[in-house]
Parts: structure tokens; sequence; C-alpha cells
């Protein structure tokens, strides 16, 4: 099942092309890597998708539906959930208020699950009663994914979800996105291409506000372009 | 709310309703008419105080306005009750007059985040004021006086009753689900709407709801002192006295402009004695220093050290698991 159409969406902001005639989509229970050096219009892209702001132009469907228009909240009731790459926990509130404060999809078939499941799923049982302002920076990306997990979404998108945690960290967060994958489609904005590739079903790279290589992850690895994007002009050669 | 959490506020509802109890049942025991005019003043000043805290303690969204909006259901209860209408009708229209009045200031600024809603309230204030003193059906400058005069207890019973519904729906909501997602609002809008919070309607929801409460204590005290003159309901006094009782006492508590209110009329007691002049400049320092030194509130602030005495002995083992 398509989840997520993109057509032709572009966005500037004042007189740069951030996103250029983007067209992409994701299927129920992949990974969908998206790729791309500094500037090259990935986290736009995200917030797009996210609902963060509308686009200049172009269509955005989601779960048959035409979105493009809908605030980012409306989505979220749809079943499309995010993370955010800078964390923004609710810092007053404890780990599992954090994972309450979320509203379910609208049609959630399988009953609300207990936030203390959801926060065990992530690593952080015995942490549900501390204050999110006083866990770790790599707490805080598990408390992020446990709460978009609380909205029980149809997709998930993650931005730089492995930013600033240790390699055990994110080894074990890349094994959490692999254990979700079945139920639901998940994207994920990253820098770390090395690290992500392996659990990503396709990748699609930008530069400049366009995509120039998508395909499976080992076409990715040595595309050209994809490389000269990367590296420069002389390692391509 | 679920069963586990209702049992966490039984305590706190059954200690309120006692409470409640004992302050409308004071004219039995004797009590003289200063203690029971003190006791109402208490129970007004705590339902001015919760209604505040519903929209600007959960929210962070400071509102000027509550004062006004109290007045508002005050001049629409005097005038409906002249007109003949019967009391529960009279009180009812005075909340919906309130809440009409907070939708309009809301709608028109609740999509904006930050400061929009504070200017908003404070032009309603100012605005409220100037309108009631031109109208013919407000009386004008001159007032309004109400024509039946009630037996006293009615005001007092129901002014004590208001207090302790708000008081008990405030400790009912800050453990709730809805209650989580005003203060998520409060923490981070953007994240709170990620998380599917339909943020300007949830505000403006409770903007409104926090509109009919203000209205009913100012229909209440309406009936009280049965005559009303747009300086004085509509002097900006009330709606500091709405902010400064949660805030003193403990802002998204439902404890704490219980305390703030005790604070307040105590030490407005203490002043009319021995300096009836200074009652403002005092609030006015008591609010900077719990606003510098204790910027969660009185109560908070008294209760961290027990919280952590209380949480010291658990052991590691039960804290879980690190990263």
């Amino acid at each position: 099942m398509t989840l997520l159409d993109l057509r032709d969406v572009t966005k500037r902001f004042g007189g740069l092309q951030a996103v250029g005639g983007v067209s992409l989509g994701v299927v129920q229970g992949e990974v969908l890597g998206l790729f791309g050096p500094n500037g090259a219009g990935k986290t736009t892209l995200f917030n797009l998708i996210a609902g963060s702001f509308p686009p200049d132009a172009g269509s955005i469907r989601f779960a048959g539906q035409d979105v493009t228009r809908l605030p980012a909240w409306r989505r979220a009731r749809l079943g499309l959930a995010r993370t955010f790459q800078v964390t923004r926990p609710f810092r007053d509130l404890t780990a599992r208020e954090n994972v309450l404060a979320a509203v379910p999809r609208r049609g959630s078939t399988t009953p609300a699950a207990p936030a203390a499941r959801l926060l065990a799923e992530v690593g952080l049982d015995g942490r549900a009663d501390d204050r999110a302002g006083d866990l770790t920076l790599g707490m805080l990306k598990r408390l992020e994914v446990a709460r978009a997990l609380a909205t029980d979404p149809l997709l998930l998108l993650l931005d730089e979800p492995l930013a600033g945690l240790t390699g055990r960290e994110a080894a074990d967060l890349l094994a959490l996105v692999v254990r979700l994958k079945s139920r639901l489609g998940i994207v994920i904005v990253e820098h770390n291409v090395r690290q992500c590739l392996p659990v990503c079903d396709r990748a699609v790279v930008m530069e400049g506000g366009v995509v120039i290589a998508s395909g499976l992850p080992d076409a990715i690895r040595t595309d050209p372009r994809v490389i000269r994007a990367y590296l420069g002009q002389e390692a391509a050669e | 709310m679920s069963g586990r959490a209702l049992r966490t506020v039984l305590p706190g509802l059954l200690l309120i309703a006692a409470l409640a109890l004992l302050a409308a049942s004071l004219p039995a025991f004797g009590a003289s008419r200063y203690a029971q005019t003190l006791v109402y003043y208490l129970a007004y000043d705590i339902v001015l105080g919760q209604s505040w805290n519903l929209m600007s303690g959960m929210t962070g969204y400071v509102s000027f306005a509550h004062g006004a909006l109290a007045g508002l259901g005050a001049y629409a209860t005097v005038i409906a009750m002249n007109a003949g209408w019967p009391v529960p009708a009279a009180l009812a229209g005075g909340c919906l007059a309130s809440v009409a009045g907070s939708f309009v200031v809301g709608a028109s600024s609740l999509r904006l985040r930050g400061v929009a809603f504070t200017f908003a309230t404070l032009f309603f204030q100012q605005l409220a004021l100037l309108i009631l003193r031109k109208l013919p059906l407000s009386g004008g400058p001159g007032g309004l006086a109400l024509q039946d005069i009630l037996p006293l207890a009615l005001p007092q019973i129901l002014m004590v009753a208001l207090a302790a519904l708000a008081t008990a729906g405030v400790l009912i909501l800050r453990r709730s689900r809805l209650g989580i997602r005003l203060l998520a609002i409060r923490e981070d809008e953007d994240a709170a709407a990620a998380l599917g919070i339909g943020v300007t309607r949830l505000k403006l929801g409770v903007f409104c709801a926090s509109a009919a409460i203000a209205g009913a204590a100012g229909a209440a005290h309406g009936l009280f002192t049965a005559s009303l003159y747009p300086d004085d309901v509509f002097s900006v006094d009330v709606s500091l006295t709405a902010l400064a009782v949660p805030m003193i006492g403990g802002m998204a508590t439902a404890g704490g402009p219980v305390a703030g209110a005790a604070l307040l009329v105590g030490i407005g007691e203490l002043l009319q004695i021995f300096a009836p002049s200074l009652h403002l400049v005092v609030i006015g320092a008591l609010l900077l220093a719990v606003v510098l030194f204790m910027p969660r509130g009185l109560l908070p602030f008294l209760a961290a050290p027990l919280r952590r005495l209380s949480a010291a002995p658990q052991p590691a083992a039960e804290r879980g698991t690190a990263p």
C-alpha cells in the first residue's frame, strides 16, 4: 500500500529554491533513507512532508488523501508522525507524560499502547517518572521515537535520529527501526549514510534541492553522481 | 481518566469536599459576620485564581482579562435578575456572557503565539470598562443595583461551592491526558502539534472554559455586593488578583491557588489594620519575590525538599537500566 506520494514538490525561501520539484513515494513496510550533503534540502523536504509549512507547488498525498494544505496536527491525526532533529521534549513533564500527551491516530484499530510498553520498546523503562529535562541526549532521542509511536502512526519520519548518539546508542536505534518496519513505513533523513544505509530498503539522494539518485542501497553506494556530491569531482573519476 | 489516576486524586477530592462543607456551614457554628465575609473573599479569590490557573497556568498564555471576564458575568447576572429571570438562569446568563467575551478575545489572538494574546486581554479589559460606562443598559458610570435583595447565605454558599468545584476540576485535569496536553502546549507548541494536538482549538476551548469559571465567580459576586460600579468591577486589580493568586501559590497545581488566596487574603486583612495604603505595594513585592526566588510558586517550592527526601532512599536498581 502506498502511504506517501509526493509529486513535483517545490519550496522557495526568498530567492533560494530549497526543494525543486521532488517526487517520491513510500510504501508500508519499507524504510526509505533520504540522504545528501549539507544544504541539499533534506530537512526542508522532511518539514514539507510533516506539514510544518505548505509547498509552493506540487502535491502531497498521504494514506489516500490529499494533505498538501493540511496543518501538521491534522496530518498527525491521519497517522503521520515525526521526530525532531534537535530534540524537543516537554522538559517539565515526565517521560511517561511526554508519551501520554500524544493523540492516537483517527481510526486507530489497535487500542492505545500503554505508555509503559512504548517506553520499554525504546529502552526507557525505569525512566518513566524522570523529568524529561533530566534525561541525556541519547534518551531524549529515544523518547521522541516513543512519543511518535504513541500516535499509532502509519508512517514514521525520523529527522537525523543518529546525530549526537554514541555508536552503541545508534546501533540500538537502528535495531529498533528494523523491528518497527513490519508494521509501518519509515523515512529516515540522515547525515551518517554509512551507518544508516544497511537498514534502508531504498534510498534517495538529494543535492541542491533536487533528487540526484534513487534506488536500492547497493546501487546508491556506487553511483558516481552520489560519490561526486559527497566527495567532489576527483573522487568520482 | 483511569482508575489508578482516580485513586491518586481521591484523597484530594475528599479534602476539598470536607473543607467546603466546613466553610459553607460556618453560620451554623455561630461564626461572626467578619469570619464569614473573610471566608467568602477567600473563596472568591480561589475561584478567580483557579480560572486564571486553568488557562494561563496550564498553557502559559498570560491573561490580564480575567477580572473583566468576571465583571461581564456580574453585570449580565444583575441585569438578568432585574429583568425578572430566576436566579439559576441569571447565573447561567452571567457565565455565557463571559464565555462570549472570551471567545471574541481568544478567536482573534490565540492563533498567534507569544504575547498577542496577552495584549488582546489587556485591550479587552479596557474596552469592557469603556463600553459598560457608556451603555444605558448597564447604568453607565453611576453603576447598577440589584433590585431584589437576596439572603447573603446564597452567594456565600455558591462561592464556596464554586471554589471547591474549580479546585477539584483542576486537580482532576492535572492528572488527565487533557491536562498533560495543555502542559505540552505550554512547553512546545510545534512538538505538541506533531503529536496530533490541535493547539489553537485546545487553547481557545480552555480559555472559554476558564472564562465560564471567571463568569460564575463574577455572577456570584454580583449577588453578594448587589451593586456594581464599572470603575470597581472592571478595575485591573481584579485581573491582577486572578493572576497573583496562582503565581504566588503555584501555577498548574490545584493546591497552589488555594495557598495563594489564603496568603493574599491574610496579608490584605493585616494591612487593613496596619497600613491600608500599602496593599498593592506589598502584593507587588510579594509577586516579585516569588517570581525571582520560587518561579514555580510557594507550594511547589515548599514541596520540593519533601519530594527529594522521599525519592532519595530508592535503590538504584529500581531506577531502571542506564543507556
